[in-house]
């Protein structure tokens, strides 16, 4: 491999951003037919690398050069007429326009008479959906479409641009299972056809199933490149986390206490139907389910941000009616949403964060302490060690996992006894990881009862005391702790 | 309180802070912070100085007073639609409210009517007062349950209860101003005193009018930083969904802001009809462009969730003192708008400059 010459070769590659080294002088290179997999916590520099090689970011110092050729100023455009093509991790699709619009934006396939050949397009988009083996009616609108769907036509539209060096970065982070498989596939034979892809994912349990060489960044710098082979789970976290991890899920089990919660016969219209469950207090209950099987529903009817069909709910053996979040967090709920951008507002710093869900408890006009609310920020700050210069930063600028502890603290600070983590891990890193998980043993200590949603197998077994597992609505299985595999949830789900 | 105008909110002085750090580095940190933060205090003074050294009559105690009695009406309605504008919403119809309160107000005080059988008025000023706050208010209630229970955006919503307020103030002026020659009676054409009075009286050469939006100001100031709806403004403004998963009701609160700035829009109306000695259905005809045009300029972001109330009085101000400078250096009319235009169009170009380099790490 080594003798040949590289599609893509990055040398030295360096980008300062005010304050931060984003990367410092990055080395990287790609062959042909070759799938590379860059590995790194948030932050590490990869999808800064992956912008100046799209063309979006300037660098600083270093040279790019394709099939030998060094290529100076980079632009979006110029990338595409090299035949880079980049799948990015946030959507950019235009919800109004039509899927087979979205894929051919900017380069409609034009008639004679200079118009837009409709036929056409609606001919190619439905051959490119075909060809990632997904049935997607062109004609939807984006919008309509469920994220996973989203994510392949964003997929099939780069791919219509026949790249030569595809940028893929986290593509899997909305698929189910089988979705995943298929877009394995999809690589593969892209790969026979002498493509060259970056691939770039938090999954380390992906990295052999796609990758032949894997190249770990940490905090900008290049830290290693290996052959798949050589790179079992524990060498990658190693390299990418800069320390051992004792124990990346370091579950302790609390005392199971009195019952906290009972659901029954719960149903959201045509989502869910007849749930009922119990919560007792220091438990973490995992509810497991691909995408779409109702958790989402489950969360949000049982919070108050959804309509429940029908259905009862009993916190510390007493009926109660929740209608509004503000009847979940009377009756002491709090929910972390899967989406962390739902839960946090960006411009307000901290403080008025924490205290978000005890403010919204007040009369309107009654006053806040905003002395009092500074101590309660500073003593979460202390307790769950939120990692900022200043109290007075906008949440905006936070990290993932620290984000998350914000959210975090505003439920303790609102005195929440049962707590609905939806994917609590999304989109943090391998060391912000571990933390969550120690503080739900923390609070389970502290007698809070903890419904963890997740479709993460790994954490999921390793936290949940029990696991009942979700499908089109409905519970098909209970694991109690240590008696569940892989297999098994996923056969539970499937 | 006029040193440091758009921090009236830790978000928007943790904001600047940030575009501080990473913001352009040619500029040296105090400058730059003096350019974002103090930027509408910044272009006010500088105006004052230009019109100071270009006009004798200017800077006169006469002339101030002057400035800040026309700029109050515009200063009351900016601090109501700061509260709109913060939850990320617009109120057009903020003249029309004014207009309607103005006139229903001034046909009760100034002649005898007939409702249902039941002769009525004139009723005196104090009444007067409060139904016209009281009608303000309703309108104001109106356009928050059209926008949450319609479920309609707030642009159209207004748009039409601007258009509706309008007719209905015609139909109860019968299209004249009042008090007009045709329907004076005691009063012989004027009205109530203290109407006049906080039109266009004073305290110690001070404009009670200012004086008024100087404590609206204050008063709006003190509930977006000190009370539960303050916080819920911002929350609601920032991130609609966050504030929903925290417990505060959404609609609730946009129909409180709604109705807070129909109040002041009904206050506004009563000072203003007492400054002109007259109310009709077609006053305040330019003051919904002119209030959203000075909360802009006093640095409150469109999109909602940050800024406040003493920036909007600075912008209310800069609008003010533009108009008067204009006339002293006697440009015309016409010439007049065209250059009130390009200051708003300009001064919302730097503001995104600015949110720009905010946002691009």
């Amino acid at each position: 491999m080594e003798s040949r010459q590289p599609l893509l070769r990055m040398e030295q590659i360096d980008k300062q951003f005010p304050g931060v080294h984003a990367l410092d002088h990055v080395d990287f290179e790609l062959y042909e037919g070759e799938v590379h997999v860059l590995l790194g916590e948030n932050g590490a520099g990869k999808s800064t690398l992956m912008k100046i090689l799209s063309g979006s970011l300037p660098k600083d110092e270093g040279r790019i050069l394709i099939r030998g050729q060094e290529i100076h100023h980079l632009t979006p455009e110029r990338a595409q007429e090299l035949g880079i093509g980049m799948v990015y991790q946030e959507l950019s699709l235009i919800p109004a326009l039509t899927v087979a619009e979205n894929i051919f934006l900017g380069q409609w396939p034009k008639t004679r008479l200079g118009v837009v050949d409709w036929p056409q397009i609606m001919r190619q988009a439905e051959e490119s959906l075909a060809n990632l083996g997904v049935h997607i009616n062109p004609r939807l609108e984006v919008r309509q479409l469920d994220v996973a769907e989203q994510q392949l036509t964003e997929i099939a539209r780069v791919l219509t641009r026949r790249p030569q060096i595809l940028l893929l970065d986290e593509p899997t982070s909305a698929l189910s299972d089988t979705e995943r498989g298929r877009l394995f596939e999809i690589i593969d034979r892209l790969r026979g056809r002498g493509v060259g892809i970056v691939y770039i994912s938090h999954h380390l349990a992906e990295v052999p199933l796609v990758g032949q060489r894997v190249t770990v960044l940490r905090d900008g710098h290049l830290i290693g490149t290996l052959p798949v082979e050589e790179a079992d789970e524990d060498a990658l976290v190693n390299m990418m986390v800069g320390r051992q991890l004792a124990e990346q899920f370091p579950k302790e089990s609390a005392k199971i206490g009195d019952l906290a919660l009972r659901v029954e016969d719960f149903s959201v219209d045509g989502i869910i139907h007849d749930l009922s469950f119990e919560l007792r207090q220091g438990e973490i209950l995992g509810i497991f389910g691909l995408m779409g099987a109702g958790q989402v529903e489950l969360a949000r009817g049982i919070f108050g941000l959804m309509p429940h069909s029908s259905g009862h709910i009993y916190v510390n053996s007493q009926e109660v009616n929740i209608r509004h979040p503000t009847d979940a967090i009377k009756h002491g709920l709090g929910l972390l949403t899967r989406d962390r951008r739902e839960g946090l507002v960006p411009m307000l710093s901290i403080p008025p964060n924490i205290t978000l869900a005890n403010v919204s408890q007040h009369p309107p006009f009654s006053l806040l302490n905003l002395r009092s609310e500074a101590e309660t920020a500073a003593t979460y700050r202390r307790e769950l060690r939120i990692q900022t210069p200043s109290l007075d930063r906008a949440v905006l600028f936070l990290s993932g996992g620290n984000q998350q502890k914000v959210v975090l603290s505003r439920w303790l600070a609102s005195g929440s006894k049962i707590l609905i983590f939806d994917e609590p891990t999304r989109g943090i890193d391998v060391g912000a990881k571990a933390e969550v998980f120690a503080l739900m043993n923390h609070l389970t200590e502290g007698g809070v009862g903890i419904i963890m949603i997740s479709s993460e197998m790994p954490e999921i077994l390793a936290m949940a005391d029990r696991i009942l597992v979700m499908k089109d609505g409905q519970f098909t299985a209970e694991y109690q702790v240590g008696e569940a595999t892989q297999e098994q949830l996923l056969l539970s789900a499937s | 309180m006029t040193e440091d105008p758009t921090s009236s909110t830790e978000t928007s002085t943790s904001q600047v802070d940030e575009t501080a750090e990473t913001g352009s580095r040619r500029l040296s940190r105090t400058g730059r912070g003096l350019l974002l933060r103090g930027g509408p205090f910044l272009a006010l003074v500088l105006l004052a100085a230009y019109l100071t050294s270009a006009s004798p009559y200017f800077f006169t105690p006469g002339n101030l007073a002057n400035v800040t009695r026309q700029s109050s009406i515009t200063a009351i309605l900016a601090v109501g639609q700061t509260f709109v504008i913060l939850t990320a919403g617009i109120d057009l119809s903020v003249g029309a409210i004014a207009a309607l309160a103005a006139s229903v107000s001034a046909v009760l005080m100034t002649q005898r009517i007939e409702v249902v059988g039941l002769a009525f008025g004139p009723v005196n000023f104090w009444l007067g007062f409060l139904i016209a706050l009281l009608v303000g208010m309703l309108c104001g209630m109106l356009n928050g349950l059209i926008i949450t229970r319609g479920r309609i955006p707030d642009f159209i919503a207004t748009l039409g209860t601007l258009t509706t307020l309008r007719g209905i103030a015609l139909l109860v002026t019968g299209g004249l101003p009042v008090p007009s020659h045709l329907t004076a009676t005691e009063l012989k054409g004027y009205l109530p005193a203290p109407m006049i009075w906080m039109g266009s009286g004073g305290i110690l050469g001070i404009p009670v009018a200012a004086l008024i939006a100087l404590g609206v100001g204050l008063l709006g100031w003190f509930i977006l930083r000190y009370t539960a709806l303050g916080r819920a403004i911002y929350a609601v403004g920032g991130n609609q969904e966050a504030a929903r998963v925290s417990g505060i009701s959404v609609d609730r609160t946009k129909v409180a802001v709604y109705t807070l700035a129909g109040l002041l829009a009904g206050l506004a109306g009563v000072i203003l009809a007492g400054r002109l000695n007259s109310a009709n259905a077609l006053m305040a005809d330019a003051e919904n462009l002119r209030s959203i045009a000075a909360v802009v300029i006093g640095g409150t972001n469109l999109f909602g969730g940050e800024g406040g109330v003493i920036g909007s009085l600075i912008g209310a101000l800069i609008m003010g003192v533009l108009a008067n400078g204009l006339n002293l250096l006697n440009v015309s009319a016409f010439w007049q708008r065209v250059i009130q235009g390009a200051v708003i169009v300009v001064v919302v170009i730097f503001d995104q400059w600015r949110r720009r380099r905010f946002v691009d790490i």
